[in-house]
């Protein structure tokens, strides 16, 4: 398993350079489970229970990754992808949710999803699709951080 | 002879060919008119009293005495009860003083008009007075209620109040209720005429007074009148006695006689007769009519009746009354033989003919008996009749079950009506009426909305599916998860047990997160008959919201939910106020969903209303009901929806209904729509009745 926890980012130097990922979800068990298998990858983690809550603390370039529901209380997770779009952010969203409609998947994948995944997630294919996203994750979203969020 | 003479009178005149042949007949045959005249006068007739048919035809007969042997007049009996028997004093050809033992008959046509008398007379013979008084009164007992009594068992206590009589002790009953008592449970009825059997309230009775104590018939008030003339008569046996007595009822006035039988009766026999004037001023005729009538009606009445001598019961409850017994609930509890003693002493004296089928009996005598076989298969309702006639209620009506005879038991709408003074208090009525067959059909209606309710169900659930589905994969999303975490963590140099622990932990809540919502959704997916409990409305619209949470979540819908507190629990079945709910629910977030609101919004509230009922209420901020589907929304099979086919809200309608509430449906002042439901609030809810255990269907 895991390429990624045997891999560039060690969980206990505690590097600055430890990939964020976001996961929004309004399913508290769903987001404690995600968040213990992001720690065991390796990878740092911060959860939202709904989309909204995210966007209040939004801050460009913040998280090297959003892995988000779809069907919440507000904002939807394909809506909030939208906004981020909206706001310029390129941030690789992975889709995880239980609606299994083309539909849904459809309007996900165009928004720019890097993935549509369906509930329960192989941890795997998100490792997989973590780690396409994350290589050098760290430097590059510090290098992002450098760079002034409108450029 | 007496059928010639019929035949020939019944033109209306007398032919003369028949009475030619009461010529020849060697009793007296006299008949008179209306008015007393008489018509005919045979020579018998003749012969006994010296005058001449001549001489008589066209007199009236009191033109030589008729007087009874009392010295009343008894032309007004014979007319009310149409016979009459007794001596009577008439004066002779020679003016000497004829007795004669005379019967009389009124004979009546078919319409009861009065057609003429037909008295048949013989000598009585030179008697001696008491002779004739015997004689009298053994002619007269057949108008009477007359008793034959068997005074045997009583002798040895006769013969020992005769002693203290001897000694000079002037003997009064009143004072010795032990020997009133003694006297008259030993002495027993030998035969009884009908008049006997219903005026002692005893309809039909005659079989189970035979052989009994007359004291078990006789009423409270004249007890010892009886004991006196009964030790009376007992000891000398040429005495006649006369008394007046007390007796409630159909005699006024009435008169009780007593003598010792002669020979062939054995010695110890007793005769007892009451005479008096019936109340009802009707004529016997218009009596007979009159009851056969009502027993026509009675017997071929479609419900089942039984008439009951219930007297020994009042009289013992007016003796508890006496002793200042009051709450007669709570002494018949502390003294459970008293409703057994009941059982036996009060008797069925009639039924109909309904009441012999419902009970598979043979024949009414089978259930002419003391009442405990009613009582058979229905716990506690001999007491509560009690209880009700003790209370002077007029009458007690429950559904409950009786035993027949081939065993089965019955379910039957049991009525008892109490007699009421100046009723005759011998008569109370017990009417059943088999309501096994309405219960029947009150079960299969029950089975057809349960049915019914339960596709309502099922339909909703196919609606919800999406969201159920997704209610059901929050947790095993989280399980598959934590377990691919933990296996990640067991396959690491640095295991983590402390870690690998708490995700085990919450591998094993969420998956009985997920049993509890596939619990949920098969009790709504069940086929169950309704069972009601007293819930807590609160409680079934959270969880009603559980199912739809995911729906309204995924339309962008604004869900607030606000519970009135301290709401008092109802009566219900929860799965289906829950169906009802989520109705509801549906209906508001399709309506929403289809009006492109883009603020949409769904209130859903309990409260109290004005009336103390609990109200659950859903509204929202969708296109409403136009006007015209309004009064039409809860018909079934009225759908404005493409794919409904119009039952859910005409399923609530029949849940709501038959939780005796009410539901409704109307639009909101400012757009939107507002259904609302309300649920009495059970009046009476005991001290445990909180529990979840208590049922009632």
């Amino acid at each position: 398993m895991g390429g990624w926890s045997s891999g560039h980012v060690s969980k206990r130097t505690g590097s600055p350079k430890m990939p964020l990922v976001a996961v929004v979800d309004d399913d508290e068990a769903v987001r404690e489970a995600l968040h213990d298998l992001l720690q065991v990858l390796g990878l740092a983690c911060r959860t939202f229970d709904r989309a909204e809550a995210f966007m209040a603390e939004y801050v460009p370039n913040q998280f090297d990754c959003l892995i988000t529901d779809v069907s919440m209380p507000g904002q939807s997770g394909v809506e909030l992808q939208e906004r981020l779009r909206e706001l310029g952010s390129s941030i690789p969203v992975v889709i995880i949710t239980a609606d299994t409609s083309p539909a849904t998947r459809a309007r996900a994948m165009s928004g720019g999803a890097l993935a549509c995944l369906t509930k329960p997630v192989n941890d795997n294919v998100l490792l997989h699709h973590l780690q396409s996203v994350l290589n050098d994750a760290g430097n590059s979203r510090d290098d992002r951080r450098d760079t002034p969020p409108d450029e | 002879m007496s059928n010639l003479l019929q035949r020939a009178t019944a033109g209306g005149h007398t032919s003369p060919h028949a009475m030619e042949l009461a010529d020849l007949a060697s009793e007296s045959v006299i008949v008179s008119d209306v008015h007393g005249v008489i018509r005919y006068w045979n020579a018998a007739s003749e012969a006994l009293y010296g005058w001449p048919a001549m001489a008589m035809v066209g007199q009236r007969v009191q033109t030589i005495g008729s007087l009874a042997h009392n010295g009343t007049d008894h032309f007004s009996a014979l007319l009310r009860e149409g016979r009459w028997e007794g001596v009577v004093h008439r004066r002779g050809l020679t003016g000497t003083e004829i007795v004669a033992a005379v019967r009389q008959i009124v004979r009546r046509d078919t319409t009861g008009a009065l057609l003429d008398i037909v008295e048949f007379g013989r000598n009585a013979g030179s008697l001696s007075e008491a002779a004739y008084l015997r004689m009298d009164a053994e002619l007269q007992s057949s108008l009477a209620a007359s008793w034959e009594l068997d005074t045997s068992a009583a002798r040895p206590l006769l013969d020992a109040i005769t002693e203290h009589r001897r000694s000079g002790i002037t003997i009064d009953f009143d004072r010795h209720p032990d020997w009133v008592d003694k006297l008259l449970t030993t002495t027993r009825i030998l035969a009884i005429n009908d008049r006997a059997v219903r005026i002692f309230g005893a309809h039909a009775g005659y079989e189970q007074m035979i052989g009994q104590p007359i004291g078990a018939f006789w009423p409270a008030e004249s007890r010892s009148v009886l004991a006196t003339l009964l030790e009376s008569v007992a000891s000398d046996r040429t005495r006649l006695e006369i008394s007046k007595m007390v007796l409630s009822g159909s005699l006024r006035n009435p008169v009780i006689k007593a003598w010792h039988s002669a020979e062939p009766k054995p010695p110890d026999t007793v005769f007892v007769t009451i005479n008096g004037v019936t109340n009802d001023e009707r004529t016997s005729w218009e009596l007979q009519a009159s009851e056969n009538r009502y027993r026509r009606l009675v017997q071929y009445l479609p419900t089942a009746l039984w008439q009951v001598d219930s007297r020994r019961a009042g009289e013992a409850f007016d003796q508890l009354k006496a002793n200042g017994v009051r709450d007669i609930a709570g002494h018949l509890e502390r003294n459970p033989d008293l409703v057994e003693h009941a059982k036996d002493v009060v008797r069925v004296t009639d039924v109909n003919l309904d009441a012999v089928s419902l009970f598979r009996a043979g024949n009414p005598a089978d259930l002419i008996k003391p009442v405990r076989y009613i009582f058979a298969a229905a716990p506690g309702l001999a007491e509560r009749v009690m209880v009700a006639h003790f209370e002077g209620r007029r009458n007690l009506i429950e559904e409950t079950r009786v035993r027949a005879f081939d065993g089965s038991i019955i379910d039957v709408l049991f009525t008892v009506t109490y007699p009421v003074p100046p009723e005759q208090l011998d008569n109370t009525f017990i009417t059943m009426q088999d309501i096994s067959e309405r219960l029947n059909a009150e079960q299969q209606l029950r089975k057809l909305q349960a049915d019914f309710s339960h596709a309502g169900r099922i339909a909703t659930l196919g609606e919800l599916a999406t969201s159920i589905a997704h209610e059901i994969n929050q947790p095993l999303s989280a399980i598959v998860t934590n377990g691919e975490t933990s296996l990640r963590w067991l396959a690491r140099a640095d295991q983590n047990t402390e870690k690998v622990t708490q995700l085990t932990s919450r591998i094993v809540s969420n998956a009985r997160r997920a049993s509890d919502i596939i619990h949920r959704i098969r009790g709504m997916a069940a086929k169950h008959e309704p069972e009601k409990r007293l819930i807590n409305l609160n409680e079934v619209v959270e969880e009603a919201l559980l199912f739809i949470r995911h729906d309204i979540d995924s339309k962008s819908i604004v869900l607030s939910a606000s519970f009135g507190a301290d709401l008092p629990k109802v009566l219900g079945d929860r799965i289906q106020l829950q169906q009802v709910i989520i109705n509801l629910l549906v209906n508001s977030v399709q309506a929403i969903v289809q009006s492109g609101q883009p603020t949409r919004r769904i209130d859903a509230q309990t409260s109290i209303d004005d009336d103390g009922s609990v109200v659950f209420s859903v509204l929202d901020n969708g296109p409403g009901v136009p006007a015209a589907n309004l009064a039409r929304v809860f018909d079934s099979f009225f759908s404005t929806k493409d794919a409904g086919i119009g039952i859910g809200l005409a399923i609530c309608q029949s849940i709501i209904t038959a939780h005796g509430g009410r539901i409704a449906g109307a639009n909101r002042p400012n757009g939107g729509a507002h259904f609302h439901f309300t649920l009495p609030v059970p009046t009476v809810a005991g001290p445990d009745s909180s529990g979840a255990g208590d049922i009632i269907r």
